[in-house]
């Protein structure tokens, strides 16, 4: 190699150092809480002592979001603190309730939007937490809707004020999410798995989310019910598994 | 560079078919090249120890992370074994079956042929039967044990 070659050379890998140390992208925060908020529990997917539950509101505050991108891969299997090594904190979200119903045309509700170095966010963390203000202070979920079984119809109210604190591996869905390239746009999922809450009629009665599952019986009476959902695992990362602690 | 596997092996015995049948009349025989080499062997079950069979796999190259460099079916025991090229870095597998889902992740030497462990898969969920801790266990079958070039068929 030439001098001068070498001496260009050398310059390239430098701006080319330069430039990949300031590239970012865009990345956008979703919820989702699949068709079993918007939809409800509709036949054959009643919940698991045969309700069919459709939502009005399906209410959660949210707070403490960050994406990761963590080497090695965070495990939620293995819990423990994930290993960053780029954090974005969607920091103008201090604390926001939405609704699970009330989505785009893809299902999800934007959460929030923040410029991100480039890479690949392979690790989400946030807590579901109880609202500071609003017609539901103090409540982290509100689940409102209506039940029907054997032609009996309640409207109902169910709520919690748990604190349940999420740190979740990469997004497992039909397509990988998360990868920010410099100038283009990202996204990642926080999904909302409803069937752990009231569990899935077609899938028997052994089945361990049924074994877990709060159900409706309790709540047929209609009104408004406290629900325990401590030991629950209601936030995923699509179908990825999350590690969940309540307080 | 060596011929890589079991997987492969198979794919040479079909090509020698294929030569056999359908090569020019005036060839004067057939090679194969056999070898064997690591592979990536996954095993995906749910943590009630119950196979995924026939769950859908999809492999990701470290240059490619977006888009599946290979697809695939696990088989009866929830296996599914592949032979990563040269491309160095981290590879990823994912494994779904029926809304249930996990990554897992593999490091792929420089020379194509150290294949470490970096990560084992995330939990598989647990809707179904129970709580899919999945897990898709990775190994390495090998460690590219010999190279060796057999002749198959004598020139006619």
């Amino acid at each position: 190699m030439s001098l001068p070659c070498a001496r260009f050379c050398t310059l390239a890998t430098a701006l080319t150092i330069g430039t990949a140390a300031a590239a970012e992208g865009t990345l956008h925060l979703f919820a989702n809480g699949e068709a079993l908020a918007r939809e409800g529990f509709v036949a054959p997917e009643l919940t698991r002592d045969g309700w069919e539950l459709r939502f009005d509101h399906v209410f959660v505050t949210l707070a403490g979001l960050s994406a990761l991108q963590t080497d090695p891969p965070f495990d939620a299997a293995a819990g423990g603190k994930p290993a960053a090594t780029q954090t974005v904190v969607f920091d103008s979200i201090q604390q926001v309730t939405i609704d699970l119903t009330d989505t785009d045309a893809q299902g999800r509700v934007l959460l929030g939007t923040a410029p991100a170095p480039q890479g690949h966010y392979n690790a989400v963390v946030w807590s579901v937490v109880p609202a500071q203000s609003g017609d539901w202070a103090g409540q982290s979920m509100v689940l409102i809707g209506t039940a029907t079984r054997d032609g009996q119809s309640v409207d109902f109210t169910l709520t919690s004020d748990a604190t349940h604190d999420y740190v979740c591996g990469e997004y497992v869905g039909d397509a990988r999410k998360g990868f920010v390239a410099a100038g283009s746009d990202a996204d990642l999922e926080l999904t909302f798995h409803l069937d752990h809450v009231f569990g899935r009629h077609d899938l028997g009665a052994t089945d361990h989310m049924n074994t877990h599952a709060l159900g409706f019986d309790a709540f047929a009476a209609g009104g408004t019910h406290e629900i325990t959902l401590t030991g629950l695992h209601i936030g995923h990362v699509g179908e990825g598994h999350c590690a969940v602690s309540y307080r | 560079m060596s011929e890589r596997g079991i997987v492969l092996s198979v794919t040479v015995k079909a090509l020698v078919a294929a030569l056999l049948l359908t090569g020019p009349a005036a060839a004067h025989g057939a090679f194969v090249d056999v070898g064997a080499t690591e592979a990536v062997a996954i095993h995906a079950r749910y943590d009630t120890g119950e196979p995924m069979a026939g769950a859908q796999v999809s492999v990701f190259a470290p240059d490619d992370p977006a888009h599946p460099w290979l697809t695939g079916v696990t088989d009866a025991d929830g296996g599914f074994v592949f032979v990563p090229d040269e491309r160095a870095g981290q590879w990823a597998v994912q494994v779904r079956q029926a809304g249930h889902g996990a990554i897992g992740y593999v490091a792929v030497g420089t020379d194509g042929a150290a294949i470490t462990v970096t990560a084992a898969s995330t939990d598989l969920s647990w809707a179904q039967r129970l709580l899919m801790a999945a897990s898709v266990i990775w190994g390495c079958i090998g460690t590219a044990l010999y190279f060796r070039r057999a002749r198959t068929a004598e020139p006619a």
